[in-house]
Protein backbone atom coordinates (compact mmCIF):
# COMPACT_ATOMS: atom_id res chain seq x y z
CA UNK A 1 0.00 0.00 0.00
CA UNK A 2 1.36 3.27 -1.07
CA UNK A 3 1.74 6.29 1.64
CA UNK A 4 -1.55 8.37 1.02
CA UNK A 5 0.04 11.07 -1.27
CA UNK A 6 -0.56 15.24 0.12
CA UNK A 7 -3.07 16.99 -2.32
CA UNK A 8 -1.68 20.25 -3.27
CA UNK A 9 -2.90 22.45 -6.68
CA UNK A 10 1.20 22.82 -7.39
CA UNK A 11 4.28 21.31 -6.69
CA UNK A 12 7.17 23.90 -6.66
CA UNK A 13 10.22 21.80 -8.66
CA UNK A 14 13.24 23.65 -9.78
CA UNK A 15 15.20 26.53 -8.30
CA UNK A 16 17.55 26.62 -5.24
CA UNK A 17 15.07 24.12 -3.24
CA UNK A 18 15.31 21.53 -6.24
CA UNK A 19 16.37 17.75 -4.90
CA UNK A 20 20.14 17.22 -5.75
CA UNK A 21 21.71 13.78 -5.64
CA UNK A 22 23.24 13.14 -2.19
CA UNK A 23 21.72 10.62 0.79
CA UNK A 24 19.15 9.23 -2.39
CA UNK A 25 22.14 8.51 -4.38
CA UNK A 26 24.47 6.88 -1.80
CA UNK A 27 21.68 4.93 -0.60
CA UNK A 28 21.58 3.77 -3.99
CA UNK A 29 25.40 3.04 -4.27
CA UNK A 30 25.75 1.47 -1.06
CA UNK A 31 23.03 -1.26 -1.43
CA UNK A 32 24.49 -1.78 -5.16
CA UNK A 33 27.29 -2.80 -3.56
CA UNK A 34 26.07 -5.02 -1.57
CA UNK A 35 24.16 -6.92 -3.80
CA UNK A 36 26.72 -7.20 -6.61
CA UNK A 37 28.66 -9.92 -3.69
CA UNK A 38 28.57 -13.40 -4.49
CA UNK A 39 25.21 -15.34 -3.04
CA UNK A 40 23.78 -12.37 -2.65
CA UNK A 41 20.21 -12.47 -3.65
CA UNK A 42 18.96 -8.46 -3.11
CA UNK A 43 18.67 -6.17 -0.58
CA UNK A 44 16.73 -3.21 0.43
CA UNK A 45 17.21 -0.22 2.48
CA UNK A 46 14.29 0.88 4.53
CA UNK A 47 14.11 3.89 7.47
CA UNK A 48 12.53 3.05 11.44
CA UNK A 49 9.22 4.18 9.91
CA UNK A 50 9.42 1.66 7.23
CA UNK A 51 9.71 3.29 4.06
CA UNK A 52 11.93 1.89 1.67
CA UNK A 53 14.81 4.35 0.44
CA UNK A 54 15.89 1.69 -2.50
CA UNK A 55 15.07 -1.79 -3.09
CA UNK A 56 16.94 -4.38 -5.14
CA UNK A 57 14.86 -7.59 -4.93
CA UNK A 58 13.98 -10.02 -7.06
CA UNK A 59 10.13 -9.34 -8.23
CA UNK A 60 9.09 -12.63 -6.56
CA UNK A 61 10.18 -10.62 -3.51
CA UNK A 62 7.03 -9.10 -1.13
CA UNK A 63 8.94 -5.89 -0.85
CA UNK A 64 6.53 -3.61 1.22
CA UNK A 65 5.87 -7.23 3.30
CA UNK A 66 9.70 -7.59 3.70
CA UNK A 67 10.15 -3.67 4.70
CA UNK A 68 7.83 -3.62 7.30
CA UNK A 69 9.39 -6.65 9.40
CA UNK A 70 13.06 -5.43 8.42
CA UNK A 71 12.46 -2.14 10.02
CA UNK A 72 10.76 -4.07 12.62
CA UNK A 73 13.58 -6.48 13.51
CA UNK A 74 15.88 -3.67 12.83
CA UNK A 75 14.63 -1.05 15.84
CA UNK A 76 14.16 -4.04 18.31
CA UNK A 77 17.67 -4.99 17.77
CA UNK A 78 18.62 -0.92 18.50
CA UNK A 79 16.08 -1.35 21.89
CA UNK A 80 17.94 -4.41 22.98
CA UNK A 81 21.61 -3.25 22.62
CA UNK A 82 20.52 0.07 24.55
CA UNK A 83 18.97 -1.60 27.05
CA UNK A 84 20.75 -4.29 27.29
CA UNK A 85 24.04 -1.63 26.99
CA UNK A 86 25.66 -3.59 24.32
CA UNK A 87 26.56 -0.68 22.59
CA UNK A 88 25.30 0.79 19.49
CA UNK A 89 23.75 -1.87 16.96
CA UNK A 90 25.92 -2.62 14.16
CA UNK A 91 24.72 -5.61 12.24
CA UNK A 92 23.45 -9.04 12.47
CA UNK A 93 22.65 -12.13 10.91
CA UNK A 94 20.44 -14.66 11.03
CA UNK A 95 20.37 -17.97 8.94
CA UNK A 96 18.02 -20.48 8.10
CA UNK A 97 18.06 -23.97 6.05
CA UNK A 98 17.42 -21.89 2.98
CA UNK A 99 19.60 -18.73 3.18
CA UNK A 100 20.72 -16.20 5.52
CA UNK A 101 19.38 -12.32 6.49
CA UNK A 102 21.62 -9.73 7.04
CA UNK A 103 20.77 -6.64 9.00
CA UNK A 104 22.84 -3.28 9.48
CA UNK A 105 21.45 -1.07 11.43
CA UNK A 106 22.28 3.06 10.88
CA UNK A 107 20.47 6.20 12.20
CA UNK A 108 19.27 6.74 8.77
CA UNK A 109 17.44 2.98 8.44
CA UNK A 110 18.41 -0.30 7.74
CA UNK A 111 20.27 -2.02 5.52
CA UNK A 112 18.47 -5.94 4.74
CA UNK A 113 20.23 -8.49 2.77
CA UNK A 114 19.10 -11.59 1.42
CA UNK A 115 21.59 -14.37 0.74
CA UNK A 116 21.87 -17.85 -0.35
CA UNK A 117 22.76 -20.54 2.64
CA UNK A 118 26.33 -21.10 1.21
CA UNK A 119 27.11 -17.05 1.31
CA UNK A 120 30.40 -16.31 2.94
CA UNK A 121 29.12 -14.68 5.93
CA UNK A 122 32.26 -13.23 6.98
CA UNK A 123 32.69 -11.75 3.81
CA UNK A 124 28.81 -10.05 3.56
CA UNK A 125 28.94 -9.03 7.54
CA UNK A 126 32.40 -6.96 6.80
CA UNK A 127 30.86 -5.08 3.50
CA UNK A 128 27.82 -4.96 5.45
CA UNK A 129 30.04 -3.10 8.22
CA UNK A 130 31.55 -0.94 5.73
CA UNK A 131 27.86 0.15 4.19
CA UNK A 132 26.59 1.06 7.49
CA UNK A 133 29.93 3.38 8.44
CA UNK A 134 28.96 4.69 4.88
CA UNK A 135 25.13 5.52 6.17
CA UNK A 136 26.09 7.20 9.33
CA UNK A 137 28.16 9.34 7.40
CA UNK A 138 25.45 10.60 5.22
CA UNK A 139 23.43 11.30 8.21
CA UNK A 140 26.05 13.17 9.77
CA UNK A 141 26.76 15.24 6.40
CA UNK A 142 23.73 17.97 5.86
CA UNK A 143 21.61 16.96 3.69
CA UNK A 144 21.73 18.77 0.29
CA UNK B 1 2.52 39.21 -27.58
CA UNK B 2 1.02 42.26 -26.39
CA UNK B 3 2.31 44.55 -24.12
CA UNK B 4 -0.77 43.92 -21.84
CA UNK B 5 -0.17 39.97 -22.11
CA UNK B 6 3.61 40.70 -21.41
CA UNK B 7 2.79 42.74 -18.36
CA UNK B 8 -0.15 40.36 -17.04
CA UNK B 9 2.37 37.32 -17.45
CA UNK B 10 5.21 39.33 -15.69
CA UNK B 11 3.50 40.33 -13.00
CA UNK B 12 1.94 37.00 -12.65
CA UNK B 13 5.09 35.35 -12.04
CA UNK B 14 6.85 37.91 -9.67
CA UNK B 15 3.36 37.37 -7.63
CA UNK B 16 4.11 33.45 -8.20
CA UNK B 17 7.37 33.88 -6.81
CA UNK B 18 6.68 36.05 -3.72
CA UNK B 19 3.16 33.92 -2.80
CA UNK B 20 2.91 31.41 0.04
CA UNK B 21 3.21 27.83 -0.59
CA UNK B 22 0.02 26.23 0.58
CA UNK B 23 0.34 23.70 3.08
CA UNK B 24 -0.20 21.05 0.64
CA UNK B 25 2.66 21.96 -1.28
CA UNK B 26 4.90 22.22 1.60
CA UNK B 27 3.71 18.78 2.45
CA UNK B 28 4.26 17.18 -0.56
CA UNK B 29 7.55 18.80 -1.15
CA UNK B 30 8.37 17.01 2.43
CA UNK B 31 7.55 14.26 1.38
CA UNK B 32 9.38 13.90 -1.52
CA UNK B 33 12.70 15.25 0.53
CA UNK B 34 11.61 12.18 3.19
CA UNK B 35 12.14 9.74 0.13
CA UNK B 36 15.34 11.25 -0.76
CA UNK B 37 16.68 11.37 3.29
CA UNK B 38 16.34 14.59 3.27
CA UNK B 39 14.71 14.42 6.61
CA UNK B 40 16.27 18.05 8.38
CA UNK B 41 14.56 19.72 5.02
CA UNK B 42 11.38 17.94 5.33
CA UNK B 43 10.80 18.32 8.89
CA UNK B 44 11.65 22.17 8.32
CA UNK B 45 8.87 22.10 5.71
CA UNK B 46 6.18 20.16 8.18
CA UNK B 47 6.83 22.38 10.68
CA UNK B 48 6.01 25.63 8.70
CA UNK B 49 3.09 23.37 6.60
CA UNK B 50 1.27 22.49 10.47
CA UNK B 51 2.02 26.39 11.18
CA UNK B 52 -0.25 27.40 7.91
CA UNK B 53 -2.72 24.45 8.53
CA UNK B 54 -2.36 22.36 11.38
CA UNK B 55 -5.52 20.38 10.89
CA UNK B 56 -4.70 18.54 7.75
CA UNK B 57 -3.77 14.53 8.72
CA UNK B 58 -1.20 13.63 6.09
CA UNK B 59 1.16 16.88 7.74
CA UNK B 60 0.96 15.32 11.35
CA UNK B 61 1.43 11.92 9.68
CA UNK B 62 4.49 12.86 8.13
CA UNK B 63 5.51 14.73 11.38
CA UNK B 64 5.34 11.06 13.08
CA UNK B 65 7.10 10.07 10.34
CA UNK B 66 10.03 11.78 10.94
CA UNK B 67 9.79 11.67 14.47
CA UNK B 68 10.27 7.69 14.27
CA UNK B 69 12.91 8.38 11.80
CA UNK B 70 14.41 9.97 14.55
CA UNK B 71 13.28 7.78 17.51
CA UNK B 72 11.43 10.43 18.97
CA UNK B 73 8.68 7.59 20.14
CA UNK B 74 6.54 9.89 22.44
CA UNK B 75 6.27 12.75 19.83
CA UNK B 76 5.60 10.11 17.18
CA UNK B 77 3.04 8.50 19.03
CA UNK B 78 1.34 11.73 19.67
CA UNK B 79 1.50 12.69 15.92
CA UNK B 80 -0.17 9.53 15.24
CA UNK B 81 -3.02 10.25 17.43
CA UNK B 82 -3.37 13.48 16.27
CA UNK B 83 -3.77 11.87 12.79
CA UNK B 84 -6.56 9.19 14.36
CA UNK B 85 -8.39 12.43 15.69
CA UNK B 86 -8.87 13.61 11.90
CA UNK B 87 -9.03 10.51 10.24
CA UNK B 88 -10.40 7.77 12.53
CA UNK B 89 -9.65 4.91 10.47
CA UNK B 90 -6.38 6.29 9.14
CA UNK B 91 -4.14 2.82 7.61
CA UNK B 92 -0.88 4.44 8.38
CA UNK B 93 -1.48 5.89 11.81
CA UNK B 94 -3.25 2.92 12.93
CA UNK B 95 0.06 0.85 11.50
CA UNK B 96 2.41 3.64 13.15
CA UNK B 97 0.63 2.93 16.40
CA UNK B 98 0.57 -1.15 16.06
CA UNK B 99 4.42 -0.79 15.08
CA UNK B 100 5.32 1.26 18.45
CA UNK B 101 3.47 -0.55 20.61
CA UNK B 102 4.94 -4.02 19.09
CA UNK B 103 8.56 -2.62 20.26
CA UNK B 104 7.21 -1.43 23.84
CA UNK B 105 6.09 -5.34 23.72
CA UNK B 106 2.55 -4.41 24.49
CA UNK B 107 1.52 -7.20 22.09
CA UNK B 108 -2.06 -7.04 23.17
CA UNK B 109 -1.85 -3.11 22.29
CA UNK B 110 -0.80 -4.29 18.92
CA UNK B 111 -3.04 -6.48 17.72
CA UNK B 112 -6.02 -4.00 17.61
CA UNK B 113 -4.39 -1.29 15.52
CA UNK B 114 -3.88 -4.08 13.24
CA UNK B 115 -6.95 -5.56 12.91
CA UNK B 116 -8.27 -2.41 12.39
CA UNK B 117 -6.18 -0.74 9.45
CA UNK B 118 -6.43 -3.90 7.54
CA UNK B 119 -10.43 -4.11 7.76
CA UNK B 120 -10.82 -1.14 6.56
CA UNK B 121 -7.80 -1.61 4.04
CA UNK B 122 -7.64 -5.11 2.97
CA UNK B 123 -5.03 -4.24 0.58
CA UNK B 124 -2.28 -3.33 3.29
CA UNK B 125 0.94 -6.06 3.15
CA UNK B 126 2.40 -4.02 5.67
CA UNK B 127 0.02 -4.39 8.17
CA UNK B 128 -0.70 -8.18 6.99
CA UNK B 129 2.88 -9.20 7.46
CA UNK B 130 2.81 -7.62 10.83
CA UNK B 131 -0.63 -9.26 11.85
CA UNK B 132 0.53 -12.87 10.57
CA UNK B 133 3.60 -12.44 13.02
CA UNK B 134 1.83 -11.62 15.92
CA UNK B 135 -1.33 -14.25 15.69
CA UNK B 136 0.50 -16.71 17.48
CA UNK B 137 2.49 -14.05 19.55
CA UNK B 138 1.80 -15.22 23.35
CA UNK B 139 2.92 -13.28 26.67
CA UNK B 140 4.69 -15.53 28.57
CA UNK B 141 2.94 -16.94 32.07
CA UNK B 142 4.18 -15.19 34.95
CA UNK B 143 6.10 -17.90 37.03
CA UNK B 144 6.27 -20.96 34.60
CA UNK B 145 8.22 -23.53 35.29
CA UNK B 146 10.73 -24.36 33.05
CA UNK B 147 10.97 -28.05 31.35
CA UNK B 148 14.51 -28.14 31.17
CA UNK B 149 14.78 -26.65 35.10
CA UNK B 150 17.82 -25.13 36.86
CA UNK B 151 21.11 -24.68 35.13
CA UNK B 152 24.40 -25.14 36.46
CA UNK B 153 26.99 -22.82 34.31
CA UNK B 154 29.76 -24.75 36.26
CA UNK B 155 29.63 -27.64 33.86
CA UNK B 156 29.22 -25.97 31.20
CA UNK B 157 32.22 -25.10 28.60
CA UNK B 158 31.83 -21.07 28.89
CA UNK B 159 34.37 -19.11 26.49
CA UNK B 160 36.45 -16.27 28.17
CA UNK B 161 34.75 -13.52 28.85
CA UNK B 162 31.18 -14.99 27.68
CA UNK B 163 28.59 -13.48 29.53
CA UNK B 164 24.82 -12.87 29.12
CA UNK B 165 23.94 -16.43 28.94
CA UNK B 166 20.47 -17.03 28.76
CA UNK B 167 17.38 -20.05 26.97
CA UNK B 168 14.13 -19.01 26.54
CA UNK B 169 11.59 -20.83 25.22
CA UNK B 170 9.98 -19.80 21.74
CA UNK B 171 7.03 -18.42 23.73
CA UNK B 172 9.42 -16.08 25.64
CA UNK B 173 9.30 -18.25 29.11
CA UNK B 174 12.32 -17.96 30.55
CA UNK B 175 14.64 -21.03 31.09
CA UNK B 176 17.49 -19.63 32.29
CA UNK B 177 19.87 -16.40 32.35
CA UNK B 178 22.66 -14.68 33.81
CA UNK B 179 22.71 -11.45 35.93
CA UNK B 180 20.17 -9.70 37.98
CA UNK B 181 17.00 -10.50 37.43
CA UNK B 182 15.98 -7.21 36.02
CA UNK B 183 18.89 -8.11 33.27
CA UNK B 184 17.43 -11.74 32.83
CA UNK B 185 14.30 -10.23 31.96
CA UNK B 186 15.73 -7.86 29.50
CA UNK B 187 17.94 -10.76 27.82
CA UNK B 188 14.39 -13.04 27.96
CA UNK B 189 12.21 -10.38 26.58
CA UNK B 190 15.01 -9.30 23.87
CA UNK B 191 16.07 -12.68 22.88
CA UNK B 192 12.12 -13.62 22.15
CA UNK B 193 11.16 -11.01 20.11
CA UNK B 194 14.67 -10.97 17.89
CA UNK B 195 14.10 -14.63 17.46
CA UNK B 196 10.21 -14.26 16.47
CA UNK B 197 10.86 -10.85 14.39
CA UNK B 198 13.60 -12.35 12.83
CA UNK B 199 11.84 -15.92 12.15
CA UNK B 200 9.26 -14.34 10.02
CA UNK B 201 11.35 -12.08 8.45
CA UNK B 202 13.30 -15.38 7.09
CA UNK B 203 9.73 -17.04 6.48
CA UNK B 204 8.90 -14.04 4.52
CA UNK B 205 11.98 -14.13 2.11
CA UNK B 206 11.15 -18.13 1.90
CA UNK B 207 14.38 -19.07 3.43
CA UNK B 208 12.65 -21.41 6.39
CA UNK B 209 13.34 -21.28 10.41
CA UNK B 210 15.67 -19.45 12.08
CA UNK B 211 18.65 -21.70 13.16
CA UNK B 212 21.25 -19.14 14.03
CA UNK B 213 21.62 -15.46 15.03
CA UNK B 214 24.99 -13.17 15.28
CA UNK B 215 24.26 -9.88 16.71
CA UNK B 216 27.35 -7.60 16.58
CA UNK B 217 27.15 -4.12 18.70
CA UNK B 218 29.52 -2.09 19.19
CA UNK B 219 31.38 -3.34 22.22
CA UNK B 220 30.27 -7.17 22.02
CA UNK B 221 28.58 -9.93 19.49
CA UNK B 222 26.03 -11.62 20.91
CA UNK B 223 25.84 -15.46 19.38
CA UNK B 224 21.75 -17.51 18.82
CA UNK B 225 20.85 -20.90 18.54
CA UNK B 226 17.45 -22.30 18.33
CA UNK B 227 15.58 -25.40 17.05
CA UNK B 228 12.21 -23.55 16.79
CA UNK B 229 11.58 -24.52 20.52
CA UNK B 230 14.07 -23.13 22.85
CA UNK B 231 16.21 -20.09 21.61
CA UNK B 232 19.98 -20.36 23.31
CA UNK B 233 21.97 -16.74 23.78
CA UNK B 234 25.17 -15.86 24.42
CA UNK B 235 27.65 -12.49 24.44
CA UNK B 236 31.20 -12.93 23.86
CA UNK B 237 34.36 -10.65 22.68
CA UNK B 238 33.13 -8.13 19.34
CA UNK B 239 36.30 -9.74 17.67
CA UNK B 240 35.42 -13.10 17.80
CA UNK B 241 34.98 -14.33 14.54
CA UNK B 242 31.19 -15.34 12.96
CA UNK B 243 32.36 -19.14 12.78
CA UNK B 244 34.14 -19.83 15.86
CA UNK B 245 31.42 -17.93 17.77
CA UNK B 246 28.65 -20.28 16.21
CA UNK B 247 31.12 -22.81 17.39
CA UNK B 248 31.29 -21.67 20.59
CA UNK B 249 27.39 -21.60 20.82
CA UNK B 250 26.76 -25.20 19.29
CA UNK B 251 29.29 -26.45 22.25
CA UNK B 252 26.69 -24.98 24.77
CA UNK B 253 24.11 -26.05 23.12
CA UNK B 254 25.23 -29.82 23.27
CA UNK B 255 26.65 -29.20 26.80
CA UNK B 256 22.97 -28.28 28.07
CA UNK B 257 21.99 -31.34 25.75
CA UNK B 258 18.57 -28.87 24.60
CA UNK B 259 15.16 -31.31 24.55
CA UNK B 260 12.57 -28.57 22.79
Amino acid sequence: MADPQPTSDSTPSGGPNAPRPSRAQAFRETLSELTRLDGVRGGLIVTPDGLVITSELPPRFPVEALAALAATLGRELELGASRLERGAFRTALFSADDGTVFVGGSPVGYVTVVADRNVNNEGVRTALGRAVDRLRGTWRTPSV
Amino acid sequence: MGLATFLERTWSGITGLVKPRSASSLFRLADQYRHEGRYEDAAELITEGLRVSPNIAVGHLLDAYLHVVFREMPAAKASFRRVLALDPYHPRALFGLARIALEEGDIEGCRPFLDRAIQYFPDFPEAKALQEMVATWTAPAAGTSSAIGTISTERLRLPPGAHDLVLTHADGTLVFAQGSEERQKHLGLHMTQVYRIASATLARAGLGAMRRGVIEGAAETTFLRSDGGVILGVALAREVEVGAGLVQVGRLWTDLNIKA
